[in-house]
């Protein structure tokens, strides 16, 4: 089961391989810049500690590569109810840090285990596909299983008091709805009930911060001192890179602390001073050839387990890149999401690492049979 | 190997992995279009921005909140300051620049370059303050050679300003820049690194009233630091007005009887407060030594710091709740009270009293070696005889005098607002066991009658136990916060007044105060030089002991060392008939309480009296039956 066939790594995939180590070069070297503190030290304890979190991400990949993917298929509800649990003890286990319930700490390594529960949730939804091949839906009772897997630990991460990281994983799981042929008249009927919904989501789901964001975002000069601050220093870090950019570590938005947060959730409008135009194209377009190389894998996968892990693996890359990249360039409301492989944070990289590794694993047998 | 399907070679898987990688590409799209956007069309004029100008953002501080006196006539309040400051990222020619600026405000050029250091990194593009309180002169100096000094700003920056310097130092306290370990609490967690707050006094209590809230503005700024454009503006909310109790003629009375009398005397050091006995209200509040609290306001420097905390007189201690003296004859007003209340003696025993007192092998002196002859209460507070209370002392017993002690507010904190506050000491029997495992003695009973011994309480307790004799038997809390509103005149509930009532009833606390007004008025009463013309005044004298008199025996007053000269104590209420005032006095190593201490009550009641002209004329009419 463990170890590497012959033809798999005659057919391993360079270009995946390749994107992966320039997007993760960018995201070291861009948050050198963006967590370079007043002090001289060169590598602030971030950056040491992302270098740390890089390496187990490294060998995470490595170990996920060289189980052939189709032996997860057995193990796929297992690893979903495992990292489902993880979610659900942090509500018992985990300290409240700025109000939310979200990290499990041990010693000086704390984890975040919603990032895990996507993991989980492709690899459950994935073998629920697999095993049900899609067909126009009749009856809404076959739509339960796919609910509940994707449901479960939104709820989780709901209680934790997380919503941007849940309303991230509920999107994460809505990338499969595409693949469940669902008809044009539950489309509607959800759509209609989501927009009656809306009122009551804002008034009682939102907190008052958030309704701020988003009322920030439709007009940013409503508290320019506050929460539309972010939002609009972000907008000048941007275009004050122009084509060429302010060049390395000489951002002067970024590194005036014009930006709060420059190094997690903000940390593409430093990419974006300090190396202009050029530099967050191909950032984009990284990310673009990345995530359309995944539904090339998953097109030329040898089985619907493969392909939908492929998807999954996407679903999990874009909607977080997305959001992110949306709310940099002032395109939607402050929502405090990382960009993956640039944004600080251990968790996140490792994850982002283990996807790669599933499709790099998938990719690699699209031959072996 | 399950081969039940290749998704592959649906059609309709086909369709859907179109439709994702559609989605992704308009997605991608759209950031580019808005990458774009941002950055080459909009960006042309933002990099211009950037390389030429910058946007700052400029904390825009509330101005504190004044404070008023009961009046409304101002103590602290807030002024401009205007500050330098230099970007050194911005500097073209440091040296050249700071030699410019000491010559324009006539300061040492290398000492300019010291404050500013040598930032590296992202530290060398935050500005460096050179100075905060320029001259009006200074800052036109600069400002006419601005335009060649780029990097060098100036701004304005509202500071406190204690209108009456050091005269009401301890009551309105001081503010400074919030502490590393004060940040973590939950009461400043709403604060900045780097943000000034009340850190003593009423500046502190009042904290969240004066603070206001801070505005501030985004501005683009040229190279030279001058301002091109406001982009975003928020206003400052000034914090708001607190009017005190405190009535700034007598304070400045108070303060001023301190600092000397006629004959010159060197500066007093010791506490003055003075309160109404009916609802508490505090309407002086003086520790001496004092010290200017404008030299806190923009950070204090360390050779004031230095002398302050050297000090051995220690001009930062507010004396009037934070020092703790024997309270010594002033005690015997609630000895009195306690004898007359626990019927252990009748107001018209005589005792007599031959000079000393004989308990056991030892020999207790009174202070008047002559001896005082026979004498009843009313005579034994007049003129303070010490054995007349001792007998009466070990009648009541050490513990249930200090049950009346303790009834009267002594021992424990009297509840002001004031943060520091001590709250003396009451011995009883048990305390002694368990202090020093050994058994309370007989002795001990007769120094705990006059006030001596283990026993010590602040100038504030001894003025609230005497406004509950005055008042009829109320405890009152001090308070010294009148009202607090923003521009409309919000005032606070007031609230109960009295704390509880003392265990002493009213007809017995009469006779005592009849007792004390005794002191002041009869010929031959030890404070006499508290008498105010006009006015019927009460109160009792104490002199603590700091050393046995045999040590100081024979030596003349000022032949014997500072600090082991007496304390003298004066606390006195007045009018006798319905008291408006009580004034406790301290005077630290001053010598006898009746030829110091009464005196600079005196000075404070007779400024009382003299602002209530109408009550005068009606205490005319009764004080020319009471006394002289």
């Amino acid at each position: 089961m463990l170890g590497v066939d012959r033809r798999a790594v005659q057919n391993f995939d360079w270009v995946l391989s390749g994107l992966t180590l320039a997007l993760v070069a960018i995201g070291i070297g861009n948050l050198i810049s963006a967590a370079h503190g007043s002090d001289e030290v060169l590598l602030s304890p971030e950056v040491r500690r992302q270098l740390a979190s890089l390496g187990v991400g490294c060998l995470a990949l490595l170990v996920t590569v060289s189980i052939d993917y189709r032996h997860l298929e057995r193990f796929a509800i297992l690893i979903y109810l495992a990292t489902v649990a993880l979610v659900a003890s942090t509500l018992i286990f985990a300290p409240v840090t700025r109000g939310s319930q979200s990290w499990l700490v041990f010693g000086s390594l704390s984890v975040q285990p919603a990032e895990f529960a996507k993991i989980g949730l492709v690899l459950a939804m994935a073998r629920f596909l697999h095993r049900n091949p899609p067909e126009e839906v009749r009856d809404l009772r076959a739509l339960l299983v796919p609910f509940l897997i994707v449901a479960v630990p939104v709820l989780l991460i709901i209680l934790q008091r997380d919503k941007g990281v849940a309303l991230l994983t509920l999107l994460i799981g809505s990338t499969y709805l595409p693949f469940l042929y669902i008809p044009f008249r539950i489309w509607a009927a959800t759509f209609a009930a989501g927009l009656a919904g809306l009122p009551a989501l804002w008034f009682y789901a939102l907190e008052p911060y958030q309704r701020g964001r988003i009322l920030d975002f439709v007009d940013p000069s409503r508290d320019p001192l506050a929460s539309g601050y972010q939002a609009i220093q972000s907008r000048i870090a941007v275009g004050a890179g122009g084509v060429t950019g302010s060049g390395y570590m000489e951002g002067t938005q970024t590194q005036l602390n014009f930006l709060p947060t420059r190094h997690t959730d903000f940390a593409f409008s430093v990419l974006a001073e300090e190396w202009g135009f050029l530099g967050g194209s191909l950032v984009l377009a990284l990310f673009l050839a990345l995530l359309l190389w995944g539904l090339y894998i998953a097109r030329n996968s040898k089985d619907s387990f493969g392909a939908f892990i492929a998807v999954g693996v996407v679903g999990t890359l874009f909607w977080p890149a997305v959001i992110n990249v949306a709310m940099v360039l002032g395109l939607a409301p402050v929502i405090g999401v990382p960009l993956p492989f640039l944004s600080y944070g251990g968790s996140a990289l490792v994850v982002a690492m283990i996807g790669v590794g599933l499709l790099l694993n998938v990719s690699m047998r699209r031959y072996v049979f | 190997m399950n081969h039940r399907l290749r998704v592959a070679d649906s059609a309709a898987f086909e369709r859907q992995l179109g439709l994702a990688a559609f989605v992704i590409v308009l997605a991608f799209g759209i950031f580019l279009i808005r990458l774009f956007q941002l950055q080459i069309i909009q960006g042309d004029a933002l990099r211009a921005r950037s390389e030429r100008n910058s946007i700052r953002t400029i904390r825009l501080a509330a101005p504190r909140g004044e404070i008023l006196d009961r009046e409304g006539r101002v103590l602290a309040t807030t002024r401009p300051a205007f500050g330098l400051q230099v970007i050194p990222s911005e500097l073209r020619r440091p040296d050249l620049v700071y030699a410019a600026l000491g010559q324009l405000i006539e300061q040492d050029p290398a000492a300019l370059r010291e404050r500013s250091g040598e930032p590296r990194g992202a530290r060398r593009f935050q500005p460096v303050r050179l100075a905060s309180d320029l001259t009006w002169d200074h800052l036109a100096r600069v400002e006419s050679h601005r335009y060649a000094l780029p990097g060098v700003l100036t701004d304005i920056q509202p500071r406190r300003h204690y209108l009456q310097g050091p005269l009401a130092a301890h009551a309105l306290g001081t503010i400074g820049e919030i502490r590393k370990e004060q940040l973590e609490t939950r009461r400043f967690a709403r604060y900045r690194a780097g943000e000034v707050i009340g850190q003593s006094g009423m500046e502190s209590v009042l904290e969240s009233h004066l603070r206001g809230r801070e505005g501030g503005l985004n501005v683009v700024v040229d190279a030279a630091g001058r301002e091109i454009e406001r982009l975003d503006e928020v206003e400052p909310e000034a914090g708001r007005t607190a009017v005190l109790t405190l009535d700034l003629d007598l304070q400045q009375e108070a303060y001023a009887a301190f600092e000397s009398d006629a004959s010159g005397e060197p500066r007093r050091v010791g506490a003055l407060v003075a309160l109404d006995p009916r609802d508490g209200e505090v309407l002086a509040w003086v520790s001496t030594p004092s010290y200017d609290p404008n030299d806190f306001a923009g950070g204090i420097d360390s050779a004031t710091w230095k002398r302050l905390t050297q000090d051995e007189r220690r001009p930062l201690q507010d004396r009037v709740i934070a020092g703790q003296y024997p309270p010594a004859s002033t005690y015997k007003a609630i000895v009195a009270a306690a004898a007359l209340q626990e019927g252990v003696i009748d107001p018209n025993e005589r005792l007599y009293c031959p000079g000393s007192f004989r308990l056991g092998r030892r020999s207790y002196r009174c202070w008047k070696r002559g001896g005082h002859g026979d004498v009843d209460l009313r005579e034994a507070l007049v003129r303070s005889c010490d054995v007349y209370f001792y007998q009466v002392g070990l009648r009541l017993g050490v513990d249930r005098l200090a049950f009346f002690a303790r009834g009267l507010g002594l021992g424990r904190r009297t509840g002001v607002e004031l943060p520091g506050e001590q709250a003396g000491h009451v011995p009883t029997s048990a305390w002694k066991s368990r202090r020093f495992g050994e058994p309370w003695v007989l002795g001990e009973t007769l120094s705990a009658a006059i006030g001596q011994g283990f026993n010590t309480a602040t100038p504030l307790q001894l003025a609230v136990a005497f406004a509950a004799i005055a008042n009829g038997g109320g405890l009152v809390t001090p308070r010294l916060v009148r009202n607090l509103h923003a521009r409309d005149a919000l005032s606070l509930p007031s609230g109960s007044v009295h704390r509880e009532r003392v265990p002493v009833d009213a007809k017995h606390l009469a006779r005592v105060r009849e007792a004390l007004v005794g002191v002041v008025q009869d010929t031959g009463g030890t404070g006499a030089r508290a008498r105010v013309t006009g006015v019927a005044v009460g109160g009792k004298t104490g002199t603590a002991q700091i050393v046995g008199l045999e040590q100081i025996e024979g030596l003349e007053d000022d032949e014997i060392p500072w600090k082991y000269r007496d304390h003298g104590w004066f606390v006195a209420f007045a009018p006798a008939e319905q008291p408006e005032i009580v004034v406790a006095v301290l005077v630290e190593h001053g010598g006898g309480g009746g030829a110091v201490a009464a005196p600079i009550a005196q000075r404070v009641l007779a400024r009382y009296f003299e602002k209530r002209a109408p009550t005068i004329a009606r205490a005319r009419e009764a004080g020319s039956d009471a006394g002289r």
